[in-house]
C-alpha cells in the first residue's frame, strides 16, 4: 500500500502552487506599498489603516454582514420547515422534490439572477399586480429588497438541501422513543429533532452566509450601481481603481472576519453536542 | 392538528417550487417575445433565437462555458481521484494538512479565491485567457472531487489491494482493477459536482479571463446593462441542455445498477462518458479552428480589439472579417480606468479605443506605438475639429473614432426647460426631481459636472476645489436618491423611466431617436468636449492588421455603420453630415452635432495626482450613495 502514497506527490505540488501560493500572494500584496512588485517588496500597514480609519469603509463591511445575516435568517426560517416537511414525505416523493430544488441550482446563477430584472423592473409583472391591489407604483428593482430577494433566491436551495440531509439521517426510532417516554410534539422537536438536525443547519448557514457576504453580482444586477457591498468594493479596487494592494487588504479583512464568524457558529454546534459528536 | 400541519407543509413546498421556477419560466416565455421589452409580451416570435445564433459573441460564450466545463471535469476527476487515493494512504500529518489546503477554495469567499488566482497569473506573467480560465477551474474543481472520492477510499478494505498484489497484480493493475471499480459512485458524483461548479462559475472566471474570452456568466454580466432579449434565448438553451443532462444523470445510476445485476464491469461506464466528453471537447476545438480556408490577405490571423461596450455597429466586424479574412476578437470595457489597468499589465491588444486624456496618459507611459503614417489612408476623411488636439498634437498615435459632449438628457414632459436654463448642472440638486435622476458611473465626468456646476475648470488640480466638487456630489447622492448607472441609462431613458440624467451626447442621440419626448441640454457653464481615438499598444501582436482596421473604421462604410447603429458622432465628416442632414437618421437631433464656440467647454488633460484624488473620492461618493439608502 505504501506505493500508493506516491500518487499524492504531484497533487501536493499542484496544491502548493495553485491553492496555497495565491493566498500567500494576497497576504503579501496587502502588506506591500502601492506600485511595488514582489521583487522590490517594502512592508507597510497603510492599506489596513486606510480601511479601519475610514467610517465609510467600515459601514460598507457592516452593511454587507447585515444583509448576509438577513439572508441567512430568511433562508433558515423558510428552509427549516420546508426541509422538515420534505423529510416526512415518502422516499420516492422526497427524491422528486429534492431533484426539483436542485435543478435550478444547476442553471447558471447569473442567468437566474438576470431573469429577475424583467420581473422586478418598472412596469413589470409584480409592479402591475401591486398596482391592481392598490399599492401604487412601488419601486422594486434597484432597492435593497431586490438584493435580498436575489440572495434568498440564489442561496435558499443550499439551506433546504443541507437541513434535509441531516433530517433524513436521523434515526426515526428516536422519535418513537421520545413519544413513548411521554414527550409531546414540541418537546420532541426541541429535545430530539432540533439537536440532531443542527449539523445540517450549521452547514446550511455556512453555505448561505459565506457567498452572501462576498456576493457582488447580485447587488450589481438587482441593486444598481449605487448599491455597494464589500464584494463590489473589492471588485472595484481590482477592475477599475487598480489599487490591488488595498483590494488585497480588504479581501484579507473580509476573509478573517468571516472565518471568525464561522468559528463562532461551529462553537455553538460543539457546545450543543457536548463535544461528543465526531462527524 | 396534524392535518393542518401537513397542509401548511404542502402549501409551503408549492410556493417554494413556484418561487424557484417562476423566474426561469418568465425568462423562457420572454425569449419568444416579438418585441424588445422584458416586461410586455407582444407576440410570439423566434427572432431572438435567430439573433442569438447569429451572434458570435454568444455562441463563443456557449462554447467556452461547456468546453471549459468538460475539460475541467475530466481532468479534475482523474487528478482528484488519483490524489485522493494517494493522500488517503499517506501519513496522517499529510492528510490533515491537505484537508486544510483543500478547504481553502471551499471555505474562502469565492472572490478571495478569484483574486488569488488573478494575482498568481499576473505575478508570474502568465497571459490571461482560455488557458488560465481552464487552470483555475481545474484548481477549484479538484477539491470537490476529492471531497466526494475520499470517503469511499477510506472505507475501502486496505487488504484488498494487498491481496491483489500478493496474487501477482502490479500496483497499476491493483489500482485500476480493484480500487477504482469500488469507488466508482464517489468518482461519478465528484465529476458531477465539478461539472456544475464549472458551468455555474462566474466570479473566478471573471477575474482570470483575458483576450476577450468570455463564458456565459461573464457575457450576461457585461451585457445585462442594455435590454437584450437574446440573453433570454441563450439562457433558455442552457436550461434545456442542463435539464437533459441532469435527467440523464439521474437515470444513469439505475442503469448502472441494472448492469451490475447482469454482472458486467462498471468500469466501462465511466470510461465511455469520459472518453466521449474528451472527444467532444477536442472536436469542438477543431471545429472552431479549422473551419474556413480561402485566400484573403489576412486569412487565419487574429485581431484583438479592446473597445467600449455598445460602441460598434452590427455589421462592422463581419464586414471587416469578410474583406480581410481575419478573425476579430472584441473585448469591451466600461471605463478608461478599467481599460488602462489591463494595458498597463501587459495584456496584448492590437487596437484600443481610449478617450483623450487616457491617450495622453498612455503616450506618457510609453504604452503606445507610433502609427505608421504610410499605411493610413484616413486623414482627409476626418473632421478637423478632432484632429491635432493637445493630447496628441500631431496625431502620431491616435485616429479619432467618435467624439461628442456630456450633457443632460431630460424628459420634456416632466422637466421644465426654464429649470435647466436657470440651474444648469445644479438641477441635480433640485428637490423637485428627487428620486427621478440618473448619475453616470464615470469618475471623470461626474467630477466634471460638479466642477462646472461650481464654476471651476474641469482640469483643476486645486485640492480645495476638488474637495468642494466632492461635497457637491455627496450632497447630490444623499438628498436626491439618484441611481448611478452606466449603459442602463440608454434603454431606461428611451422608455422614459426617469426625468433626467447625465449622459454622453451619443447615447442621448440614440435616446432621442427612440423617444421624441426626450431632449438634450448643455449647460452654459461648459462641459467636456471629448473624443475617443483608436491607438495601437506597444505590445500589439499584429500592428499590420491594426492599421487595416483603423482605415476600415475611418472609411465611409465602416464609419456610417458605426455611427448610425450606436448614435455617437462620427469623426468621418461625410458620415456626420449625412446622418445629421435632411433625411438622415439624426436629422434635427441637437445631441448629434457637438457644440462648438462656448469658451467654457474644455478637453480633459491627464494629471496623475488629480486622477488619484478623483478616483479615491469617487468611490467614496458611491459608498455614500449606498450608505444613504
Amino acid at each position: 500500500m505504501k506505493k500508493f502514497s506516491q500518487l499524492a506527490i504531484p497533487y501536493i505540488a499542484w496544491a502548493a502552487m495553485m491553492l496555497v501560493l495565491p493566498m500567500a500572494l494576497i497576504a503579501l500584496y496587502s502588506f506591500m506599498r502601492q506600485g511595488n512588485d514582489i521583487i522590490s517588496f517594502s512592508f507597510t500597514l497603510e492599506h489596513y489603516k486606510k480601511f479601519f480609519t475610514d467610517p465609510d469603509f467600515l459601514l460598507v463591511l457592516w452593511r454587507s454582514l447585515l444583509i448576509a445575516v438577513k439572508t441567512t435568517l430568511i433562508c433558515l426560517v423558510i428552509g427549516y420547515p420546508a426541509a422538515y416537511y420534505i423529510s416526512r414525505c415518502s422516499e420516492q416523493i422526497q427524491n422528486i422534490i429534492v431533484l426539483c430544488i436542485t435543478l435550478p441550482t444547476w442553471i447558471n446563477a447569473l442567468v437566474r439572477t438576470y431573469a429577475w430584472i424583467g420581473i422586478l423592473s418598472d412596469g413589470g409583472i409584480i409592479q402591475t399586480i401591486l398596482g391592481f391591489l392598490g399599492l401604487g407604483e412601488v419601486e422594486l428593482l434597484y432597492t435593497e429588497a431586490a438584493v435580498l430577494l436575489g440572495m434568498v433566491y440564489n442561496f435558499l436551495p443550499f439551506m433546504i438541501l443541507q437541513i434535509n440531509t441531516a433530517l433524513c439521517k436521523m434515526d426515526h426510532s428516536l422519535l418513537e422513543a421520545a413519544s413513548d417516554l411521554g414527550a409531546n410534539g414540541a418537546q420532541t422537536f426541541r429535545r430530539v429533532i432540533l439537536p440532531l438536525s443542527l449539523p445540517g443547519v450549521i452547514n446550511g448557514i455556512t453555505l448561505v452566509f459565506l457567498p452572501a457576504v462576498s456576493s457582488f453580482f447580485i447587488p450589481k444586477l438587482l441593486g444598481g450601481g449605487q448599491y455597494f457591498l464589500i464584494g463590489n468594493l473589492i471588485e472595484n479596487q481590482f477592475i477599475t481603481a487598480g489599487e490591488w494592494n488595498f483590494g488585497s487588504a480588504i479581501s484579507m479583512i473580509m476573509a478573517i472576519v468571516m472565518m471568525l464568524m464561522m468559528m463562532a457558529v461551529r462553537n455553538i454546534e460543539k457546545k450543543n453536542q457536548g463535544g461528543k459528536e465526531e462527524d | 392538528m396534524k392535518k393542518e400541519r401537513r397542509l401548511f407543509g404542502k402549501i409551503l413546498l408549492l410556493l417554494l417550487i413556484v418561487f424557484f421556477y417562476a423566474p426561469i419560466l418568465y425568462m423562457i416565455i420572454f425569449s419568444f417575445n416579438e418585441g424588445k421589452s422584458l416586461t410586455h409580451f407582444t407576440g410570439f416570435s423566434l427572432r431572438w433565437y435567430q439573433h442569438m445564433l447569429e451572434s458570435r459573441d454568444m455562441m463563443e460564450a456557449l462554447y467556452t462555458t461547456f468546453s471549459v466545463a468538460l475539460l475541467a471535469t475530466v481532468i479534475s476527476t482523474v487528478a482528484g481521484t488519483i490524489a485522493a487515493i494517494g493522500i488517503s494512504k499517506s501519513k496522517r500529518i499529510i492528510r490533515d494538512i491537505m484537508d486544510q489546503v483543500n478547504n481553502l477554495p471551499m471555505m474562502n469567499p469565492e472572490i478571495v479565491t478569484a483574486i488569488g488566482f488573478m494575482l498568481l497569473f499576473i505575478t508570474f506573467r502568465v497571459e490571461k485567457g482560455y488557458a488560465t480560465m481552464l487552470l483555475a477551474h481545474i484548481a477549484f474543481c479538484i477539491p470537490y472531487v476529492m471531497l466526494s472520492v475520499m470517503p469511499k477510499v477510506r472505507s475501502l478494505d486496505p487488504n484488498l489491494a494487498n491481496a491483489a498484489m500478493d496474487l501477482g497484480a502490479t500496483p497499476m493493475q491493483a489500482l485500476t482493477k480493484v480500487i477504482v471499480p469500488q469507488i466508482t459512485p464517489g468518482i461519478i458524483s465528484g465529476a458531477l459536482i465539478a461539472f456544475t461548479m464549472s458551468v455555474d462559475d462566474f466570479i473566478i472566471s471573471y477575474f482570470v479571463t483575458g483576450q476577450g474570452v468570455k463564458n456565459l456568466s461573464i457575457m450576461v454580466y457585461t451585457m445585462s446593462k442594455r435590454v437584450n432579449p437574446s440573453i433570454n434565448a441563450i439562457s433558455t438553451l442552457v436550461v434545456v441542455i442542463i435539464t437533459i443532462a441532469l435527467l440523464a444523470i439521474n437515470l444513469l445510476p439505475l442503469f448502472v445498477a441494472r448492469q451490475q445485476e447482469k454482472g458486467k464491469s462498471t468500469r466501462k461506464l465511466i470510461v465511455i462518458p469520459a472518453v466521449g466528453a474528451v472527444v467532444f471537447a477536442v472536436g469542438l476545438i477543431f471545429m472552431k479552428n479549422g473551419m474556413t480556408q480561402s485566400s484573403l490577405p489576412y486569412q487565419g490571423q487574429t485581431l484583438h480589439v479592446y473597445n467600449w461596450g455598445e460602441y460598434t455597429g452590427e455589421n462592422v466586424i463581419p464586414a471587416f472579417e469578410a474583406q480581410t479574412g481575419a478573425r476579430v476578437v472584441m473585448e469591451n470595457f466600461d471605463s478608461n480606468e478599467q481599460m488602462y489597468i489591463k494595458i498597463a499589465n501587459g495584456e496584448a491588444y492590437d487596437v484600443v479605443v481610449p478617450s483623450d486624456y487616457m491617450i495622453q496618459r498612455l503616450i506618457q507611459e510609453k504604452l503606445l506605438q507610433k502609427l505608421d503614417q504610410e499605411k493610413l489612408e484616413c486623414w482627409e476623411n476626418l473632421t478637423p475639429e478632432v484632429l491635432g488636439l493637445p493630447y496628441d498634437p500631431e496625431n502620431e498615435y491616435s485616429v479619432p473614432y467618435f467624439w461628442g459632449t456630456v450633457g443632460i438628457v431630460y424628459d420634456t414632459t416632466k422637466v421644465d426647460i426654464e429649470d435647466l436654463e436657470r440651474e444648469g448642472f445644479d438641477i441635480f440638486h433640485d428637490q423637485k426631481y428627487k428620486g427621478d435622476i440618473y448619475l453616470y458611473d464615470s469618475e471623470r465626468d461626474s467630477f466634471m459636472m460638479a466642477l462646472k456646476a461650481l464654476g471651476y475648470s474641469m482640469n483643476t488640480a486645486d485640492e480645495a476645489e476638488l474637495q468642494e466638487a466632492y461635497n457637491w456630489l455627496v450632497a447630490c447622492v444623499e438628498t436626491m436618491e439618484p441611481e448611478i448607472v452606466t449603459d442602463e441609462i440608454i434603454d431606461n431613458m428611451a422608455q422614459g423611466r426617469k426625468a433626467l440624467g447625465l449622459i454622453y451626447s451619443g447615447d442621448a442621440t440614440y435616446v432621442m431617436s427612440e423617444n421624441e419626448n426626450m431632449g438634450f441640454y448643455l449647460p452654459d457653464r461648459g462641459t467636456n468636449i471629448w473624443s475617443d481615438g483608436m491607438v495601437i499598444p506597444a505590445n500589439a501582436k499584429n500592428p499590420e492588421l491594426a492599421h487595416e482596421f483603423i482605415n476600415f473604421i475611418s472609411d465611409y462604410e465602416g464609419a456610417y455603420d458605426n455611427s448610425s447603429y450606436v448614435g455617437y458622432t462620427s469623426a468621418n465628416i461625410e458620415v456626420m453630415e449625412e446622418l445629421s442632414g435632411e433625411g438622415g437618421d439624426y436629422e434635427g437631433i441637437n445631441a448629434y452635432i457637438p457644440r462648438s464656440g462656448n469658451p467654457k467647454d474644455e478637453v480633459f488633460e491627464f494629471n496623475d495626482e488629480t486622477r488619484k484624488i478623483i478616483s479615491n473620492l469617487w468611490s467614496k461618493v458611491k459608498i455614500a450613495a449606498s450608505n444613504a439608502n
